[in-house]
């Protein structure tokens, strides 16, 4: 079976916020994710991200530290998430932007405020079942199963149209 | 956006004013609604629609396949019509079984294809698509009306006119998937190509070759044509829910730039001075049009029966005054404005996509910018000083409101697990709160706001001790580029009413006749009044509210 990279990314997202990532970190991994298993694959390294949520690590460092790098037009980047994860980070961001590795965790990170990020043509994404069950497992986790109360309050249309 | 610096245009209207809920809520369709830049860019091709395959039983059940050329490439609409039995006829979205269903090809699909997309399209969301497949539909049957078109065309006689003019429809839509679900084309694989850049251009070109498959198979059942006025008249009709109302809060950049271009349109509608009298007449025209189109929109719904029926007679009591402005005032669209200023928020926005018909050529440019080709170009705010100057500034309507309070926090979104399909609860007489989705974008924005010290340090600090605040900090960083981004108003209030957020959605999708069936759920007509496929051509796109030709 094959995916959308859009599945994917709102699944990522979904599966980042039901391991207890705030909204906006996980936004971010869902388009970093969809990225990384589009550009080679890393799925161990996505796993390995969501289950170090919500202690820590990169689906929460990643978003906020890059963000500090753009608000300054580029500068280093100090991470010890894998590099795949790094590169797919600044490659969903809306500006230009290049990360070279320089060592002992350490990136050089290059914005151009002027241009923005040249699109990915999406492809197809496939040969991860194993994250997409530890995502779905995890997405799961922000569903509510649905009540008489909120089909009483009228969420959808009634049981039969026949009209 | 794109600058169109030599195009005269008076102030926006404020993003307090427009991005009310209530205001959108009240919105109509406009020329530079999706549906309309659908159909010009069909005129300008003088697109042929094609119907290679036919492969339909007398009962009306089988295949068929329509083609049609856009922008340089071929797509095909695959629909299959199956026996569904009235138990199951269901508009909700957790539906298993309909009568009919559709996906939008890129290119013509071979036998095999077709055979594929004939097995899948009918399962919907339980089966898997490819990315040649672009958009997943599936439509069930105005009964009454289709039985009775049936009825009458085999009994030698066209339909009831009234029936066809007060039900606008033979079938009805309850989901148009498209971008990657379900395993069919992501947008980003397409949305580059002409005549499907523009947003939902996919969605709108499936609803419309819908459309004459429904005429096509009530003809074929009945064993006679129907008269082209009424085919004219009958559109595709959509039931569409809460899973439309999420896409405007989790899409900021895309809802600014279409209220960004529908708010520039008429800024520069109202800046036309001195006008021909063809543009006057004009706009007499569309004047009494759209008084005769508030006649004909009939609702089963009381309460929005009365909204509609106050509608009509505000616009009919001003109506000499309209005439009279659009023929003598030296600005008509100004003075037309200006005169319903004092009235309903549904007059001041009917007389807004009104003001905004006559000027094509001024305006429908801005088709070009709905698209969000980017993303959210925004610099994050660097220290937390000048992200707390920018909430004082530009969101105060989200600040000094009590969100504890039962009023102001009463409904919470979350996605349902049957379907995974978006609903709000009643907080504090349903489960499920603490799973809520981030919808709550004035309460976020309030509490960080509240979190926020008086000293100034990075923002990337403050988020490593706050990371609950990035969204909110991303959103207000969005403010300062995108004013038409956030809807100002609390979502979770117990007086949100999710149906000001869909008609808002529908309008710029060019949906009429909105019928509302609670504070949740709307139907809508999608095409009426369209160009039919052999109607395309110059002058074809004048439908703006639409009436009955009978």
């Amino acid at each position: 079976m094959s995916w959308s990279a859009s599945e994917i990314a709102a699944l990522a997202t979904k599966a980042a916020r039901g391991a207890g990532a705030p909204a906006g970190q996980a936004a971010r991994f869902g388009e970093a994710a969809a990225f990384c298993l589009m550009t080679g694959g890393a799925p161990a390294a996505l796993e390995a991200a969501l289950a170090a949520v919500p202690a820590g690590g990169p689906v929460l460092d990643l978003p906020a530290a890059l963000d500090g790098i753009i608000a300054r037009q580029g500068g280093e980047l100090r991470s010890d998430a894998p590099a795949i994860l790094i590169r797919a980070y600044v490659a969903v961001l809306p500006f230009a932007a290049d990360a070279t590795e320089t060592g002992h965790g350490r990136w050089k990170i290059m914005v151009d405020l002027t241009r923005p990020s040249p699109r990915p043509t999406p492809r197809r994404i496939s040969g991860c079942d194993g994250l997409i069950a530890c995502m779905s497992e995890l997405a799961a986790r922000t569903f509510v199963p649905e009540s008489e109360a909120s089909r009483a309050a009228g969420a959808g249309a009634g049981l039969n149209d026949n009209d | 956006m794109r600058d169109f610096p030599d195009i005269p245009q008076v102030p926006l209207r404020p993003p307090g004013k427009v991005m009310r809920l209530s205001r959108m809520g009240s919105m109509f369709p406009t020329r530079l609604s999706f549906l309309r830049t659908l159909i010009r860019r069909l005129s300008d091709e003088q697109a042929r629609l094609t119907r290679p395959v036919w492969n339909i039983c007398a009962q009306g059940f089988g295949h068929a396949v329509y083609s049609i050329d856009l922008g340089g490439h071929r797509y095909s609409l695959v629909a299959v019509s199956n026996d569904l039995p009235a138990d199951a006829r269901t508009d909700r979205v957790i539906a298993t079984a309909w009568d009919t269903a559709y996906v939008l090809y890129d290119g013509v699909p071979d036998t095999a294809e077709i055979a594929r997309i004939c097995d899948a399209a009918p399962k919907q969301e339980a089966a898997r698509f490819t990315e040649r497949d672009l958009v997943l539909s599936r439509a069930n049957k105005s009964v009454r009306l289709f039985g009775h078109v049936v009825d009458r065309l085999r009994s030698g006689k066209q339909p009831d006119e009234a029936l066809v003019r007060n039900t606008g429809y033979l079938m009805r839509t309850t989901a148009v998937y498209g971008n990657g679900k379900f395993g069919i084309a992501d947008r980003a694989l397409y949305d580059e190509r002409p005549g499907l850049d523009g947003p939902f251009m996919a969605e709108m070109l499936t609803v419309w070759m819908i459309r004459h498959f429904t005429h096509d198979l009530v003809e074929h059942i009945g064993g006679a044509r129907l008269d082209r006025h009424l085919r004219r008249h009958l559109g595709i009709g959509n039931s569409t829910g809460l899973g439309m109302a999420p896409f405007l809060v989790n899409h900021p950049v895309l809802l600014n730039n279409w209220v960004m271009a529908r708010e520039t349109a008429l800024a520069r509608a109202r800046a036309v001075t001195a006008p021909d009298t063809a543009v006057r007449d004009r706009l007499c025209d569309l004047a009494r049009r759209a008084g005769r189109h508030l006649a004909e929109w009939q609702v089963p719904d009381a309460e929005h029966q009365g909204r509609i029926d106050r509608l009509q007679r505000d616009w009919q009591g001003r109506m000499a005054q309209i005439l009279n402005l659009s023929q003598t005032a030296d600005a008509p669209g100004e003075a037309l404005v200006a005169l319903c200023e004092s009235g309903s928020e549904d007059l001041q926005e009917l007389m807004a996509a009104l003001v905004i018909e006559p000027f094509g050529d001024l305006v429908d440019g801005l088709s070009d910018c709905m698209s969000d080709p980017f993303g959210a170009m925004v610099v994050p705010f660097s220290g937390t000083a000048a992200l707390r100057t920018a909430i004082d500034r530009e969101f105060g309507w989200a600040l000094g409101v009590d969100y504890a309070g039962r009023e102001n926090c009463g409904q919470f979104w979350y996605v349902s697990a049957a379907k995974q399909e978006p609903r709000l609860g009643l907080r504090f007489e349903e489960q499920g709160a603490q799973k809520e989705s981030p919808l709550d974008i004035a309460r976020r924005i309030s509490a960080l706001r509240g979190d926020l010290e008086t000293k100034d340090e990075p923002v990337s600090a403050f988020l490593g001790r706050h990371p609950e605040h990035a969204l909110a900090a991303l959103r207000v960083a969005l403010g300062g580029r995108y004013p038409y981004a956030e809807i100002q108003d609390n979502l979770i209030a117990e007086t949100c009413l999710p149906i000001d957020m869909l008609r808002c959605k529908l309008s710029f999708f060019g949906a009429s006749k909105f019928d509302p069936k609670s504070d949740r759920w709307t139907r809508i007509t999608l095409c009426q009044g369209a160009p039919l496929a052999d109607e395309l051509g110059p002058g074809a796109d004048d439908w703006w509210l639409p009436v009955f030709a009978g």
